[in-house]
């Protein structure tokens, strides 16, 4: 199941009162935990939509907290696999969150308000153009994704199998691997 | 006996190393006039700065210290414009006549405001993005990307004080004409406190690793530089480096004090020391951020 999260109510039921600014790192946590608590009620949620569209500044330190930390808190969850997916974030909003989840070795999937899909944070070049390559097919298997990029398939097994362990991509039926963007 | 600070005629951040000099010469015992009766000019870094020395000298006994208003009437309607007398009210003790505060200009894009808490910190955010946008675009020529991470840098060094300095402190945004150091608008950015500063901020974690070398101005080359935060996340520290990559990208000017160091963020279009030591002490930590205007031409 699909959760949209739209961060900017989120901010705004946290702190009582209407912003749309999400700055300091207070209110990072408690935007944070905001959507944690989201989680929790609804517990058949797999992937995470968090809408940025409605929210005019970021800063570094409430970028970490609802973004960066938010990831490192789920990674570890055994229960289900929780992926999050960030949007409507203006070129500024997404500067930020490359930055911060760079500092944490951490990556996730970001669409900006013009449309355009990329991969936030740190991947080697390798995963980055692999999941470029399932994002344009839409679906795709290790086998077809190696004859395309004319790479070895143990090596197109092994960049998948990282990237679905970081939850940029999800693995489907049939060794298929779908990009988030199709989830 | 009570001793004479002289406020220097333009008051500025080059100007602040002989306040900061007349301020460090006395001894604590006596009470202190803060006199700028004969300032024809002053930067949001020198109006922060004053109040920063209000406290810290508020802080050290002595009695209340004393301030004159200064005697040209259009230079104290301006400190009045930016709020400056009413932050100095409970610091000082006004001698002189304090004009009636009217409307701000619009060279005044956030008049002198406390900042303790976190939720002063959305306030001033809120307020520049709401009320200044449109000046930073229009007079300026920062577009929107820019004027977003103006808002975060604003965030960022506000916050500095609310997690590090252990008590409040205070921003002021201005906007006026360099005519001789750079021919074109500026915006500045001034936020200062009077608390503990960054290197005993930093002392329990920094101060071996550097061993002989740790000073006010290491402290501050390992926060800007290093990103160096007190506390062992990664996720932490990341604050001043935004400010610092974002004054990068907008070829803006970073400049702060604390204690006896200064660093700089030195652009092409300035000439500064890069890192000093050994300036006069003086209480806490100020940061500026100069941003040239007509930015959007030179990309």
């Amino acid at each position: 199941m699909i959760a949209e999260i739209d961060v900017r109510a989120v901010l705004s039921r946290s702190m009582c009162e209407f912003h749309s600014d999400l700055v300091t790192r207070a209110t990072g946590r408690a935007v944070r935990s905001g959507i944690e608590a989201h989680l929790q009620e609804h517990p058949d949620v797999t992937v995470v939509v968090l809408d940025f569209s409605e929210v005019r500044v970021l800063d570094c330190s409430c970028a970490d907290e609802v973004v960066a930390q938010l990831l490192m808190r789920t990674a570890g969850g055994r229960d289900r696999a929780v992926y999050f997916v960030v949007r409507g974030l203006a070129e500024a909003h997404a500067d930020q969150i490359d930055d911060v989840l760079r500092r944490h070795g951490l990556a996730l999937v970001g669409e900006e308000r013009g449309g355009g899909t990329r991969l936030l944070g740190f991947v080697t070049d390798l995963m980055r153009a692999v999941w470029e390559q399932v994002v344009r097919a839409g679906s795709a298997r290790p086998e077809d994704l190696a004859a395309e990029l004319a790479w070895p398939v143990d090596e197109m097994h092994r960049a998948l199998a990282q990237l679905a362990e970081r939850r940029l991509v999800i693995p489907a039926a049939d060794r298929h691997y779908l990009p988030l963007t199709a989830a | 006996m009570t001793a004479v600070v002289e406020v220097p005629a333009s008051f500025d951040d080059r100007s602040f190393e002989a306040f900061a000099a007349a301020l460090a010469a006395q001894d604590g015992t006596g009470r202190v006039l803060v006199d700028a009766h004969a300032t024809e000019w002053a930067s949001p870094f020198g109006l922060v700065g004053l109040l920063c020395a209000g406290r810290a000298l508020a802080q050290r006994g002595g009695g209340k210290p004393l301030l004159t208003v200064p005697a040209d009437a259009d230079v104290a309607r301006y400190w009045a414009h930016t709020g400056f007398f009413e932050q100095a009210e409970p610091l000082f003790e006004i001698h002189g006549a304090v004009p009636k505060r009217q409307p701000a200009e619009t060279t005044v894009l956030l008049e002198v405001t406390p900042v303790a808490v976190a939720g002063d910190v959305h306030r001033v955010v809120d307020r520049i993005q709401t009320r200044s946008a449109a000046i930073l675009d229009t007079e300026l020529g920062l577009d929107a990307k820019a004027t977003i991470g103006f808002g975060m840098a604003l965030s960022e060094a506000c916050q500095n004080i609310v997690e590090h300095a252990g008590t409040g402190g205070w921003v002021a945004v201005h906007a006026y004409t360099w005519r001789r150091r750079l021919g074109r608008r500026v915006v500045v950015i001034a936020v200062g406190d009077a608390g503990v500063g960054f290197r005993h901020t930093l002392e329990a974690t920094q101060a071996r690793r550097y061993g002989d070398r740790w000073s006010d101005a290491t402290a501050l080359e390992a926060a800007l530089i290093h990103g160096i935060s007190k506390y062992r996340d990664p996720g932490r520290g990341q604050g001043l480096r935004g400010i610092r990559m974002w004054a990068e990208r907008w070829k803006a000017k970073l400049s702060i004090r604390s204690g006896t160091g200064r660093i700089v963020r030195v652009p092409d279009w300035d000439e500064d020391v890069p890192l000093a030591d050994g300036l006069p002490p003086f209480p806490g930590a100020q940061l500026q951020l100069v941003v040239p205007g007509t930015v959007r031409e030179e990309r």
